[in-house]
């Protein structure tokens, strides 16, 4: 026995030292010392990208790396994200039923491999997306495109002019914001059929091509400002300069993408000079960066929102006055001045700032006494217990824990049921769950994405088949919905930003969301790293203008 | 006084005991100087006197709220007056919440002792007077409890079970039986045939009756001596599972989901972390000493008695 125990202990030590050589490795991978001046390396969280292929990708840091080496027809405008601009098109204009777009193409624009862009090159690229109809394919499939009539409806008439045709006269500003979207990438089409695989067709998959698919999934065919060199999942990912770039060439030669997961590593590595940005990085060590005189920080408000959840489902929870009681019961200041400070910022719509139509309104303070006498309205004086499902993840855990104590003080009590994303986020789906707190990233980079997200559910029975965040909790609005779909269809754009504003009101006072705050996206720099900007998407966080001392 | 305490002691201490109960005494303070000789001991069970003292006093003795924290003004304070062991991410006082974790931790603790014991001490006295193939069986049922690591055997009934302070301690009782079949099978394989248990079937007592009256309390000694050191270890376990997000859930101050919160702010405010780590360590301190202690009182192959 004496003996067993001994060898119990070593164990348990052996255990604990090879734990310890383990944290220790993590946070001392390989140093660079000083990085070369004409290369940003940056450390990120890249193990989310499987893919590079445009067609397919609709993940985060692969947006950032196709914005940076691919061009689309337009652009977001940076200055102005309400409005877009020209990438590969020089001009547009649409036609008067609203149904046809006709682009005319920048001349002399040259992909990285020295084939010329052409209109040609835009439609296939359209086609191809529309046929592989990967995750993202459908911000172009609600134009009407399906893979029998894509040809027609996105097709090259000359060298220069290509012409979009879609089913419905929709808002102009919806169509373009959609073509900003990384699947709308333009694709060196020679190179990739190059590298396609011939393919026998069958019942799923009708072509006898796989498009470069499987090429694709590594490699890079676009005429972007980078190019994408090599790509080794989970470890590292490389941009350098294309030099057949049409505008002004970056100043960098290359970019380097490492991949590091820990905050407190990144910082380590930041202090330490061995990288020049770090993208993951906690409140705490953020703040930290900033008070340090050898680093910056840097920081843009993202398309991705946080809310608390009310499932309709739920006797208690459907009503009104319980609705408005929820929002009277989160501590918007102390959150927003700790727990997402640096990460976030407070915001009560559901549209992102910045994007077309976004009211900026934050009529709800935290208020217990309001609370309550809404609860008492609603003939729960005593209070009442509801379940929260709650993702085991920072900041959610740490707002939901708030949002307990808060709340506990109106008389709610509030079991907290932790999970993993999937686990959480099967039961939502489902609509089991009483409260549930989530986030929700723009699809695109227009107010539809979220309207339709929060303000809109065509069917609440069961069995439906369009799945909005309004349908998961059981939010039945005939009317919002009529009304969300009217401002898809508003060509005026002054008239839509308001129809959206409206919506935006309407949900305010009386939608099951508890809206949070507002992603912002922040990162930490050495001193040397000059001009580095996040932009509103992730595939606008432009590193071209990026210079280093 | 001295007189009357002198025979006192002399009245424990006789080689010739006047009745069952002077005899029982006599040991039970035997074992007891043994117990305090030895310092260390002593200060184990100080440990475990102290933790209990602190869970049955908690309300008084802790000087906020272990769950109501003012997120606004008193997030992550350093140490100092207020706050003597600083705040945590929510804002509340740490030493609070150490103060009502101690109560999970003994709950944890005690619930696994009362539960796991008892099984590990039935299925082992049984296993070693059958014989045959009831041993064969339950104890290849130990050997296939024992073959997994406890900690990723408690992982897999808790995922299983729902995560949760009750179902971590259901999965870490489960996990720690095995080891205590092993001892009480041990045990009785010594004393099942020795005269005193052939005279009882002799005299016609019944195979539970030898088991549950003659042999068990034969290994009852070992037995306590194995889960006190044990202690320390289920302790782990739980604070292992609650820092894996599986044990207690928010806002419980289970030490090991303390430590998980903390984690976060390890470089620049190391005492949210550090406080419940100190605390894990000190109590599995305690419960170590306080076995080693109890083994070398208890044993009874120790001594001359």
């Amino acid at each position: 026995m004496n003996r067993e125990k001994i060898t119990n202990r070593t164990g348990r030590l052996l255990a604990g030292a090879a734990l310890s050589l383990l944290l220790v490795s993590g946070g001392m991978a390989p140093a660079f010392a000083e990085t070369p001046a004409d290369t940003l390396v940056q450390a990120w969280a890249i193990d989310d990208t499987i893919t590079l292929d445009p067609a397919e990708s609709f993940e985060l840091s692969p947006a950032e790396f196709i914005g940076n080496a691919y061009d689309m027809l337009v652009r977001l405008d940076i200055n102005d994200t309400t409005k877009v601009k020209g990438g590969i098109a020089d001009s547009w204009t649409v036609s008067d039923d609203g149904l046809t777009y006709t682009f005319k193409l920048k001349a002399g624009v040259k992909f990285a491999s020295g084939n010329p862009v052409t209109a040609e090159d835009v439609a296939w690229s359209f086609e191809r997306a529309v046929k592989l109809d990967k995750s993202p394919a459908f911000i172009l499939t609600q134009f009407g495109l399906t893979g029998d009539n894509v040809t027609e409806k996105a097709k090259a008439v000359d060298e220069s002019t290509f012409v979009f045709t879609v089913d419905k006269a929709y808002a102009p500003s919806f169509v373009l914001n959609c073509l900003t979207a990384t699947v709308g990438a333009v694709l060196d089409k020679k190179l990739v059929m190059e590298h396609a695989e011939a393919k026998t067709p069958s019942d799923e998959y009708k072509y006898d091509t796989d498009f470069g698919y499987g090429w694709l999934k590594t490699n890079y065919a676009g005429s972007g400002p980078f190019k994408i060199r090599d790509w080794r999942a989970n470890e590292i990912l490389v941009l350098e300069r294309n030099d057949n770039y049409y505008g002004e060439k970056p100043a960098l030669a290359r970019v380097i993408y490492r991949h590091v997961k820990e905050s407190a590593t990144q910082r380590l590595m930041l202090e330490a000079g061995d990288v020049d940005v770090a993208r993951n990085l906690e409140p705490g060590d953020l703040d930290a960066v900033s008070k340090n005189a050898d680093l910056a920080t840097t920081s843009a408000p993202k398309g991705t929102v946080y809310y608390i959840s009310l499932n309709q489902k739920n006797a208690n929870l459907a009503k009104p006055e319980v609705r408005e009681a929820f929002k009277y019961l989160v501590d918007y200041d102390a959150i927003g001045s700790t727990l997402i400070k640096g990460i976030g910022e407070i915001r009560q719509t559901y549209q992102a700032k910045g994007v077309l139509g976004a009211l900026e309104a934050s009529p709800y303070k935290f208020d217990v006494a309001k609370a309550k006498e809404l609860l008492e309205k609603a003939g729960l004086k005593d209070g009442f217990s509801v379940t929260f499902d709650v993702r085991n993840t920072q900041p959610v855990t740490g707002i939901a824990e708030s949002f307990q104590q808060t709340a506990g003080q109106a008389g709610v009590n509030i079991e907290i049921i932790p999970g993993d994303g999937k686990q959480t986020l099967t039961k939502y789906r489902a609509r089991n769950h009483d409260l549930y707190i989530g986030q929700w990233g723009m699809d695109y980079w227009d107010p539809n994405s979220n309207g339709e997200a929060f303000t809109s559910n065509p069917d609440n029975s069961d069995d439906a088949s369009v799945k909005t965040l309004a349908w998961r909790n059981a939010w039945d609005i005939p009317e919002l919905t009529a009304e969300s779909k009217a401002a898809l269809l508003e060509r005026d754009n002054a008239k839509r930003a308001e129809m959206y504003q409206k919506l935006q009101q309407q949900a305010l006072e009386t939608s099951p969301f508890v809206m949070i705050f507002q992603q912002t996206e922040a990162a930490g720099l050495r001193g040397a790293v000059k001009n580095y900007k996040l932009g509103p998407s992730m595939d606008t966080n432009f590193l071209a203008p990026v210079t280093k001392q | 006084m001295s007189d009357a305490a002198m025979t006192r002691r002399e009245w424990l201490l006789t080689d010739r005991p006047q009745s069952r109960l002077q005899a029982r005494l006599g040991r039970a303070y035997v074992a007891w100087r043994r117990f305090t000789a030895n310092r260390l001991a002593v200060i184990g069970l100080v440990i475990i006197l102290g933790l209990v003292f602190l869970a049955i006093f908690a309300p008084l003795l802790a000087p906020h709220s272990p769950y109501i924290g003012d997120l606004a003004k008193a997030r992550l304070l350093s140490p100092g007056p207020g706050h003597w062991l600083g705040t945590d991410d929510q804002g509340r006082d740490i030493l609070s919440r150490l103060i009502y974790g101690s109560r999970l931790t003994l709950q944890v603790v005690l619930l696994v002792a009362v539960i796991a014991a008892p099984i590990g001490l039935l299925v082992g006295t049984v296993a070693g007077y059958a014989g045959g193939w009831v041993d064969a069986v339950l104890m290849r049922i130990t050997d296939i409890f024992l073959a997994f690591p406890k900690l990723v055997l408690a992982l897999a009934f808790v995922a299983a079970l729902g995560p949760g302070i009750g179902n971590a301690i259901i999965a870490i009782a489960i996990t720690s039986w095995p080891p205590y079949a092993r001892i009480a099978r041990a045990e009785t394989l010594t004393v099942r045939n020795s005269d005193y248990i052939q005279a009882v079937q002799l005299m016609g007592a019944s195979p539970w009756r030898i088991v549950l009256r003659h042999i068990m309390p034969l290994c009852i000694s070992s037995l306590i001596v194995r889960v006190t050191l044990d202690m320390a270890g289920i302790i782990l376990t739980a604070a292992g599972l609650g820092f894996l997000g599986l044990g207690a859930q928010p806002p419980l101050p289970e030490w090991g989901a303390m430590i998980a919160s903390g984690r976060r702010f390890i470089l620049d405010q190391w005492w949210v972390a550090a406080a419940p780590g100190v605390a894990i360590l000190i109590v599995s301190l305690g419960f170590n000493l306080l076995g080693d202690g109890l083994r070398d009182a208890l044993d009874p192959r120790g001594s001359g008695q």
